[in-house]
């Protein structure tokens, strides 16, 4: 289970460029829980998720997974038990190292790294079975540097990857977003596969309203570093892409009307 | 003969120098000068250690030891306190300077009458070839002495390489590796990128200062000045190498470090011996490198531009 307490981030603070990231964002997510993540640019969703996965330490507040306080932990321990998937598809992968190579380092994931064999028969058989399952003809070539793949492939890998030991929670950061629609629509398939085969809790941000709707059993709509609506149980079931984009229209409106009002209000009563 | 002989050896013993620079500067991406001081670091203290009748390989080991901690506190310098890559080496360097004249307690320390590890291969070399001190063979006279020094030095430099070869293939290995490949994502597979990146430098000057250590036992003496250029001769060894393999696989990789070495060694000797003036040595060298790294992007755009 994720527990985020009133977690707090500013960016540049003090200086002219001075962003609030994240304002007091509080956010429980049960074991098996699969959530959507959806947000303007710059509404704070990768920051949300980064802030989780370590990527920087939050100003004030407290983040919890699996009963740990991990608030402190450096983003290389909290990778036990997290799992991860960039949006580049360039992030998640060694370009320059084998397909096996790069699978053996995501089994060793949070384990300490001592002077065994990275890759043993037992292992390289795992990997074909589970690269098979894929479709992407990819468990004869494990010995190819993941370099000469397609995004579609790496993206998939890095999933697969990511997933390989079930983490306490998987991390989807707008996985498909730099990706051609037929493999977006693939990778899209598998995250749904692993998902619901391992029960996996989950935390995706996305820009798409439509995975927002057809995934996910719960959607965080989130603006200017705060969670604006929280969307579960039978008003998630209702949910339709029309919907959502009425309420991002909403917040579009409330955005232009706050700084007029506070010109007309100036202006009266200065 | 004696000559070619000689540069083949020095190549050899200046391999643990390429494979050393490769790991940095190739595998972790990391420019790394702490080499000018690791390697007359290792160079000084096994010498020191010779001067003091310690065993020679004992004093062989501590010297890579001490390349070792330079090569870690680069290291720390760069991921604890931040400091520029390029910047930390050049700090420990600049100190290794001090530290050495300090070891040496002088500029030059000579060997020449000290036991060291060319002792044991010259006592071996009586005994498996007895009394005649000259053989000849493809109809060279060549000096058993230095024959039995070059296949030494083989044998040694080819275990060190296989054993870094299979070093790269564990766990920690190939940790290390997609450090230098994709910080990122090993990061997010539960690696701390700080210790590899210090752990990988301890190695790399490790491997210099070990040969430092061998090569002031092969040339009789450790001079304060002897890593001065030192860097840019490992990658013109390291370029060579990739030139003469193909950037392929880990294994050839590594051949190719140890074949660049020896190659760029005999290519010295025989410009020196056609009459370049050794003053100009490291002057060309330099351009070497700097066409080998310019040329590539060159000559395609040139190929871009006509074709």
């Amino acid at each position: 289970m994720l527990q985020v307490r009133a977690i707090t981030k500013t960016f540049y603070p003090g200086t002219p460029n001075e962003v609030q990231a994240l304002r007091n964002v509080d956010l429980t997510l049960e074991d098996g829980g699969f959530v959507i993540v959806l947000g303007t640019n710059g509404s704070g969703k990768t920051t949300l998720l980064n802030a989780v996965a370590g990527t920087f330490f939050v100003d004030h507040g407290n983040i919890s997974l699996d009963g740990k306080n991990i608030t402190r932990w450096p983003e290389h321990r909290r990778a036990k038990l997290i799992g991860r998937v960039f949006q580049n598809p360039f992030s998640g992968t060694a370009p320059n190292m084998s397909i096996a190579e790069n699978l053996a380092l995501a089994a060793g994931r949070g384990r300490s790294r001592g002077l065994g064999w990275a890759l043993n028969a037992n292992l390289r058989k795992e990997m074909r079975d589970r690269i098979r399952s894929l479709n992407m003809g990819l468990e004869d070539r494990l010995d190819n540097a993941i370099g000469t793949l397609s995004g579609g492939q790496r993206q998939a890998l890095t999933l697969l990857m990511a997933s390989w030991l079930k983490p306490s929670l998987l991390l989807l950061d707008e996985h498909t977003a730099a990706l051609d629609p037929k493999s977006a629509d693939q990778v899209i398939r598998l995250s749904q596969q692993i998902i619901s085969r391992q029960k996996q809790t989950t935390l995706m941000v996305t820009h798409s309203m439509q995975q927002a709707v057809n995934l996910g059993d719960r959607i965080i709509m989130m603006h200017r570093g705060q969670i604006l609506h929280d969307l579960q149980g039978a008003e998630r079931g209702r949910i339709r892409v029309e919907d959502l984009l009425a309420r991002f229209d909403d917040i579009r409106r409330r955005e232009q009307l706050d700084p007029s009002v506070a010109e007309m209000l100036r202006r009266n009563y200065v | 003969m004696t000559l070619l002989i000689g540069a083949m050896t020095i190549g050899l013993i200046l391999s643990l120098l390429a494979l050393g620079v490769y790991l940095s500067f190739r595998i972790f991406n990391f420019p790394d000068i702490t080499a000018e001081g690791s390697i007359t670091l290792g160079a000084a203290l096994s010498a020191i250690l010779l001067v003091k009748h310690v065993n020679p390989v004992l004093a062989t080991a501590a010297g890579f030891v001490a390349g070792a901690l330079a090569g870690s506190l680069t290291g720390v310098l760069h991921t604890k306190f931040k400091i520029h890559g390029l910047l930390s080496g050049i700090l420990v360097m600049t100190a290794l300077y001090s530290v050495n004249l300090h070891v040496m307690g002088k500029s030059n320390v000579p060997l020449l009458s000290e036991t060291t590890l060319l002792t044991y291969v010259e006592k071996m070399t009586v005994k498996i070839f007895g009394g005649a001190a000259r053989f000849s063979a493809f109809g060279w006279e060549i000096n058993r002495q230095d024959a039995t020094v070059l296949v030494a030095a083989l044998f040694g430099i080819s275990v060190i390489g296989f054993v870094l070869y299979l070093f790269f293939r564990t766990n920690l290995g190939t940790s290390m590796r997609a450090t230098g490949d994709n910080p990122s994502m090993i990061r997010a597979l539960g690696v701390s990128v700080d210790a590899m990146i210090i752990l990988g430098l301890a190695l790399s000057n490790g491997l210099i200062a070990l040969s430092g250590a061998l090569l002031a036992q092969y040339q009789g003496f450790a001079d304060v000045q002897m890593g001065i250029g030192m860097v840019v001769w490992g990658l013109a060894s390291v370029i060579i190498g990739e030139a003469l393999v193909g950037v392929s696989s880990l294994g050839l990789l590594i051949v190719g470090a140890v074949m660049g070495s020896i190659l760029f060694r005999l290519l010295v000797a025989i410009a020196l011996r056609w009459g370049l003036n050794p003053n100009d040595l490291k002057l060309i060298t330099a351009f070497f490198v700097f066409s080998a790294l310019v040329l590539p992007g060159f000559l395609k755009k040139f190929k871009l531009r006509t074709g």
